[in-house]
C-alpha cells in the first residue's frame, strides 16, 4: 500500500487529513467538556444525598452546607459568621463523615449546645436539632429542592 | 414540627471557592502565554529558518526591479560589477556584516511561509535606483567617499553608496587586502561633519533669538580671531572676508563669524543644547537615541558643549574637533529644512516583500519624524541655504532650485592628517524632491568636487524618479 | 431526572477510541499497513477499551479526569511511537498503563480528605524517607537511582507527596500551639520547613529545573492558607504577596549560581552549536513542522538530545504540526481544569487540586516555553507526554488527586459508598 503517489497527485491532501483528524479530536475533547458540565450537576445531587439537603437556618437567614467543613464564629473567616461578642472567633466547626453531619466545640467560651445540652466531643447532628451558640439559635433544616 | 423550608442551597463556602477562581486564573494566565506563544512561533519561525540555514533567501530588488541580491543562484551568474557599489549597503547572508539590509532582515527574505513551509521565492523590493547609484559612483572617479539621497516628500532613499565598497559577488577570500571600510556603508556611520554644522548652530540661534535679528547680525573677520578665553579660531581664507552679515557669513563659511555668534550674548549655551538635543544629538555624553533605518541601525550624532568662551565648545558648534554626525543624519535634517516644517519624513528603503505565494506586502511608508526644529527656523534656514546655491553654485546645479551649505572636515587619524569635503542640501524642484548629502574623503584641490558629484547625483534622481 | 444524567461514559470512552482510531489512520497515511503499525494500533485501542471496562467496574465517577488521562496517554504513545519512524514506544506504553493505574490507586488512598490529612505523619516520613534517598542513595548529586532493570528518579517522587504536605483543611489552621508566647500552627511550619528542605536538596544537587514546581506548589499551599482564614483577601495582603514573590524571583535571578546564570544570560543564536543548540534545533523544528507538520515518522528531532522529553513539544509540533502540538497541550490543562467545572467540597481536597494544577502548569511551563526559548531552558517534563518512568508514575499519583478532589467519599462504610457511588 503506498501512499506517496496519492500525496504527489493531491500536494494538500496530507495537510487536510491532519486537519481533519485535529477536528475530530477536539470534538472528543467537545464531548468531554460537555461530560464535565453535566458531572457537575451529577455531583450536586451526589452532594445533597451525601449531605442529606441539611442546611441551618436562624430566623429568616438560611445559611447553606456546601462544604465539608463549616466554620461557625465571630472571625472574618467564618463560613457562617456571626458579630455576635458572645460568641468566639473560632466557635464551632461543622462536618460531615458517614453522611451524618457533626458538631464539634472548637475552644468556645460560651460552649456550644445542642437541644439546651452542652456538648463536650463531637456530636450527630439531626433533622430540627436546635443548635445554640451565644444567643443565637440555629435550627437543623432539610432545604427544599426546586423543580426545575 | 412546621418549620419554614428555605430553598436548598448548596454553594461551597466562599473561602472554598477561591481554590477554583485561583486555578482559574492560573490556567488563563498560562493559556495566554500558550497564545503568545504561538504567535511568537508562527511570526519568528522565518528568522528561525533563516539562521540555522534551513531555508533559501530570495532577491533584494531595487525601485525598477534590478537584483541588489539574489539567494537563489551564485551570484558570479550576474555580469562583474552587479553588486560592487551596493555591497555594504544591501549586503549578503554570509554573516560577514551586521549592519545591512539583508542581514537586518533576513527573516523577511527567507523563502519560506509557517503554513506552506519552504519554497517558491521572496522578493524585496527597495526604492534605491541602481542607475542612478551607479551613476554617482563613477562620478566619484578614484576618490572615497559616501553619498546619500532620498526623497523628502515619499521617504524613498533613492542612492546610497559607500567607496570602497566590498564586491559580495567576489566573496570574502582576500578580506585582509581590501582597503578598509569596505565592509561597511559610511552615510550611517557619524564622522566630522565640518561647516555643514553651522546649519545646526543657525537652527539654534534662529530659534533662540528670532530670524530677523539674526539676518541683521554682523560679526567682522581677519582671517583669524581670538576668543574670550585666548583661544585663536582661524578662517579658511587668511586674508579675512571684512564685515559680513549672516548670509554672507553663511556663503563664505566664516569661522570667525559663527565662533563669535557663539559666543555672543544673544545666544546662551543652553539654548544651543537645546536646539542640539532636539536635533537628534548627544550632547556631553548624554543618551540620544540612535537612528534607524529598515533595521539598520545609525549612532546618533554627538558633540561636546561645555563653555561658551571656549575654544573646544566654538570648534564643535563649528563642526570640527569633537563633533561627529553621520551623512544619514545630515540628509534627515536637509528634508526637514526642505519642507519647511522642521519634522523630516523618515527615509525607508524597503518598499514592499512579494512573499513566496506572490501576496504583497508594503513595507514603507510615509513616517515623519518628531519635530526637529521650529518650521519658521526652517524656513529662514532654507532661504538662505537656497540663496547661497543660487549665487554659488549655480555652475553646479544649472536651472535647479537648491539649496546647499559645504563642509571641509579636518580630520586627524593615525597621525594622517587630511580633509573630508562634504556638501549637503536639497533641491526644490518638482521632478526632483531630493535631499542629500556627499563626502568625498581626502579631498585635494585637483580632485573632482562635492558639487559636482551633487549635481551628478540631482541629474540622477530626478531621471529615477521620472521613471 | 433523565434530563439531568451525566452523558453516557460508554459514548465517552467511544468517542476517546475514536480519536485514537483517526490518529492511527494518519500513522497509516505515513507508513501504510505494516506489522508495527497493526501493533501499535491493537495496543492503543486495547487500552481504551480495557480502561473504559475497568472504569465502568471500579468507579463511575468523576469520569472527566479518567478520559482525559486515557485520551491523552494514547496519544502520547502514539507520538512517541513515531519520533523519527515508526517503533511501538512499548516501555511508554506500559509506565503510561502503570500510570493510569496508579492514578486509581491514590484516588482510593485520598479520596476521603478526613483520612488523607490524618496520614500526614505518613507523608511527612515519606518526603524525609525520598529526600534520604536523594542524598544517600543517588550517586554522586545525580538524583538517579538504578536498580539495574529500571532507573528510578526519587525527586520525581517528592512531588506528589509534597503536594499531600501543601493541602490544609480549616481545622488544622485552627490548632495552634504555643511556644514562648508565640503563637503558630504546626502544619504551617512543617509546610516552611519542608520546603526550605527541598529547596536546600535542590540547590545540593545542583539540579535548579524543578525548583519552580516545588516553590509554586508551595506558595499555592500558602495562599490557600491565607484565602481560608480571610473572608475577604485585602488590597493590601495581595500586593504584599505579589511584592514578596516578586522580590523572590529577582534575588534568585541575581542571586542564582554561576552555571544558572550562564543558562539565565544565553543567547541561544549566539552559541548554535554549543550551548544553544537544543533549543536552536527545537525552533527549527516547529518552523519546519509548521502548522500540519511533516507527516508522522518524518521528524528529524530525534538525532537531538532529549527529544522526548525536554523537547518533545517541539518533537510533536514537528511530525504532526503546531495545531496538534498547542491541541495536546491543551487536552493536558483539561486536568487542572477539572477543578473549575466540579469544585472540590472539602479544604484538603481543594488544597490538593490547586496544588497539583500548579506543578502540573509550571512543568509545563517550564518546559515548553524552556524549550522555545521564551524563558531559560531546564530540564522538565511534560506530564504524561515526555518520556520517562518516574516522572510519569508520579503525575499519574498526582491525577489521582484531582479524581478525589472530584469525587470526594466522606465515609469509610461500604453500604453508603456504594449507595453514592450510583
Amino acid at each position: 500500500m503506498d501512499l506517496t503517489v496519492l500525496f504527489e497527485q493531491y500536494p494538500y491532501l496530507r495537510e487536510a487529513i491532519t486537519a481533519a483528524a485535529v477536528i475530530f479530536v477536539n470534538l472528543c475533547a467537545l464531548f468531554i467538556l460537555i461530560a464535565a458540565k453535566r458531572e457537575r450537576r451529577f455531583d450536586d445531587r451526589h452532594w445533597i444525598r451525601e449531605s442529606r439537603g441539611y442546611m441551618l437556618v436562624c430566623g429568616d437567614q438560611a445559611y447553606s452546607l456546601g462544604a465539608a467543613e463549616v466554620l461557625i464564629g465571630r472571625h472574618p473567616a467564618a463560613d457562617i459568621r456571626f458579630p455576635d461578642t458572645e460568641i468566639s472567633r473560632f466557635h464551632a466547626l461543622l462536618s460531615l463523615s458517614d453522611g451524618q453531619w457533626r458538631i464539634e466545640d472548637i475552644g468556645a467560651q460560651n460552649g456550644v449546645l445542642v437541644n439546651g445540652r452542652r456538648i463536650h466531643k463531637p456530636c450527630i447532628l439531626h433533622q430540627n436539632d436546635a443548635i445554640t451558640i451565644g444567643k443565637r439559635r440555629l435550627i437543623v433544616v432539610k432545604g427544599a429542592e426546586g423543580r426545575d | 414540627m412546621a418549620r419554614q423550608r428555605p430553598d436548598l442551597d448548596i454553594s461551597a463556602p466562599r473561602s472554598m471557592q477561591r481554590a477554583g477562581k485561583f486555578t482559574g486564573l492560573l490556567l488563563l494566565l498560562f493559556s495566554a502565554a500558550l497564545v503568545y506563544l504561538a504567535w511568537t512561533l508562527v511570526t519568528k519561525s522565518p528568522y528561525y529558518m533563516a539562521k540555522s540555514g534551513g531555508t533559501t533567501y530570495g532577491k533584494v530588488l531595487d525601485r525598477s526591479g534590478d537584483v541588489l541580491f539574489d539567494g537563489t543562484q551564485s551570484l558570479s551568474n550576474y555580469p562583474a560589477g552587479q553588486f560592487a557599489d551596493v555591497g555594504s549597503l544591501i549586503g549578503d547572508t554570509s554573516g560577514q556584516m551586521s549592519n545591512t539590509i539583508v542581514a537586518r532582515n533576513i527573516g523577511e527574505l527567507a523563502n519560506y511561509s509557517f503554513l506552506y513551509g519552504n519554497g517558491g521565492t521572496t522578493l524585496l523590493n527597495t526604492t534605491l535606483s541602481h542607475t542612478a547609484n551607479k551613476t554617482v559612483w563613477n562620478a566619484f572617479g578614484a576618490k572615497n567617499g559616501t553619498a546619500i539621497a532620498y526623497n523628502w516628500k515619499t521617504g524613498e532613499v533613492l542612492i546610497c553608496l559607500s567607496k570602497p565598497c566590498i564586491d559580495i559577488a567576489q566573496g570574502y577570500a582576500n578580506l585582509d587586502s581590501m582597503p578598509s571600510g569596505s565592509l561597511l556603508c559610511k552615510a550611517f556611520y557619524p564622522t566630522v561633519p565640518g561647516s555643514t554644522q553651522k546649519v545646526s548652530t543657525l537652527i539654534a540661534a534662529y530659534e533662540k533669538c528670532g530670524i530677523k535679528k539674526v539676518n541683521a547680525l554682523e560679526f567682522s573677520c581677519s582671517g583669524s580671531w581670538v576668543n574670550a578665553s585666548g583661544g585663536q579660531i582661524n578662517c579658511h581664507l587668511s586674508s579675512g572676508h571684512g564685515m559680513q552679515n549672516l548670509s554672507e557669513a553663511f556663503a563664505n563659511s566664516c569661522n570667525p563669524y559663527f565662533a563669535q555668534l557663539v559666543q555672543s550674548e544673544m545666544l546662551p549655551l543652553s539654548a544651543l543644547i537645546e536646539t542640539y538635543t532636539r536635533m537628534g544629538y548627544s550632547v556631553n555624553g548624554e543618551e540620544a537615541e540612535p537612528l534607524t533605518m529598515d533595521g539598520i541601525t545609525i549612532p546618533a550624532a554627538s558633540t561636546t558643549l561645555t563653555d561658551k568662551n571656549e575654544f573646544e565648545t566654538q570648534w564643535g558648534a563649528l563642526g570640527q574637533g569633537k563633533t561627529l554626525v553621520s551623512p544619514f543624519q545630515l540628509m534627515l535634517w536637509e528634508g526637514a529644512i526642505a519642507n519647511g516644517s522642521g519634522s523630516a519624513i523618515k527615509p525607508y528603503l524597503l518598499s514592499s516583500k512579494t512573499d513566496t505565494d506572490g501576496n504583497v506586502t508594503k513595507l514603507g511608508g510615509l513616517k515623519p519624524t518628531a519635530q526637529m526644529f521650529s518650521a519658521e527656523a526652517a524656513a529662514a534656514v532654507r532661504d538662505i541655504m537656497t540663496e547661497n546655491a543660487a549665487n554659488h553654485y549655480a555652475w553646479a546645479f544649472g536651472s535647479r532650485r537648491c539649496g546647499v551649505k559645504s563642509g571641509t572636515a579636518q580630520v586627524r587619524t593615525d597621525g594622517k592628517e587630511y580633509e573630508n569635503s562634504f556638501l549637503t542640501g536639497f533641491c526644490l524642484d518638482d521632478d526632483c524632491p531630493v535631499a542629500f548629502c556627499v563626502m568625498i574623503e581626502e579631498r585635494t584641490s585637483s580632485d573632482v568636487s562635492a558639487p559636482q558629484i551633487a549635481g551628478t547625483l540631482l541629474n540622477a534622481a530626478a531621471a529615477a524618479l521620472a521613471e | 431526572m433523565a434530563a439531568r444524567r451525566a452523558i453516557s461514559h460508554p459514548f465517552l470512552l467511544f468517542s476517546v477510541l475514536i480519536a485514537h482510531a483517526v490518529m492511527l489512520v494518519l500513522v497509516v497515511l505515513s507508513f501504510g499497513v505494516t506489522h508495527e503499525v497493526i501493533k501499535l494500533a491493537c495496543y492503543v485501542l486495547a487500552a481504551d477499551f480495557f480502561g473504559s471496562v475497568l472504569l465502568q467496574l471500579v468507579q463511575r465517577e468523576a469520569c472527566t479526569v479518567d478520559t482525559v488521562l486515557l485520551l491523552v496517554l494514547g496519544m502520547s504513545t502514539i507520538y512517541q511511537s513515531c519520533f523519527g519512524g515508526l517503533a511501538f514506544a512499548s516501555k511508554h506504553f506500559i509506565v503510561g498503563m502503570a500510570s493510569f493505574f496508579i492514578a486509581q490507586l491514590s484516588y482510593l488512598l485520598v479520596r476521603n480528605p478526613y483520612t488523607a490529612e490524618k496520614l500526614k505523619p505518613l507523608w511527612y516520613t515519606m518526603f524525609f524517607g525520598l529526600v534520604g534517598a536523594i542524598i544517600f542513595l543517588t550517586g554522586s548529586r545525580s538524583m538517579w537511582i538504578d536498580l539495574g532493570f529500571i532507573t528510578l528518579q526519587p525527586s520525581e517522587f517528592v512531588k506528589p507527596v509534597f503536594v499531600l504536605i501543601c493541602a490544609s483543611s480549616i481545622g488544622t489552621q485552627l490548632r495552634k500551639s504555643e511556644i514562648a508566647g508565640f503563637h503558630f500552627v504546626p502544619d504551617n511550619l512543617m509546610l516552611i520547613f519542608c520546603t526550605a528542605v527541598i529547596a536546600g536538596l535542590q540547590w545540593w544537587c545542583r539540579d535548579l529545573g524543578s525548583l519552580p514546581t516545588f516553590v509554586a506548589a508551595a506558595g499555592c499551599g500558602i495562599l490557600l492558607r491565607f484565602c481560608y482564614l480571610r473572608e475577604k483577601v485585602s488590597v493590601r495582603l495581595t500586593v504584599f504577596l505579589a511584592a514578596c514573590a516578586v522580590a523572590l524571583v529577582i534575588a534568585a535571578w541575581n542571586l542564582a549560581p554561576a552555571y544558572v546564570q550562564e543558562r539565565l544570560h544565553t543567547d541561544i543564536w549566539a552559541d548554535m552549536s554549543g550551548s544553544g543548540y537544543q533549543q536552536v534545533k527545537a525552533l527549527t523544528a516547529i518552523a519546519e513542522g509548521g502548522w500540519f507538520g511533516k507527516g508522522a515518522g518524518n521528524g528529524t528531532l530525534i538525532n537531538v538530545a532529549a527529544s522526548r522529553t525536554d523537547i518533545v513539544f517541539s518533537s510533536i509540533c514537528e511530525e504532526w504540526g503546531l495545531f496538534t502540538g498547542l491541541m495536546t497541550i491543551v487536552l493536558v490543562l483539561f486536568l487542572p481544569a477539572s477543578v473549575i467545572t466540579v469544585p472540590p467540597r472539602s479544604y484538603y481536597h481543594s488544597g490538593l487540586a490547586v496544588g497539583v494544577a500548579a506543578v502540573f502548569m509550571v512543568q509545563m511551563a517550564l518546559n515548553i516555553f524552556g524549550s522555545c526559548n521564551l524563558i531559560p531552558f531546564t530540564g522538565v517534563t511534560i506530564p504524561f507526554i515526555s518520556q520517562g518512568g518516574s516522572s510519569m508514575l508520579s503525575s499519574g499519583i498526582l491525577a489521582g488527586f484531582l479524581k478525589a478532589a472530584q469525587a470526594p467519599v466522606l465515609t469509610n462504610r461500604l453500604a453508603a459508598q456504594k449507595k453514592g457511588g450510583r
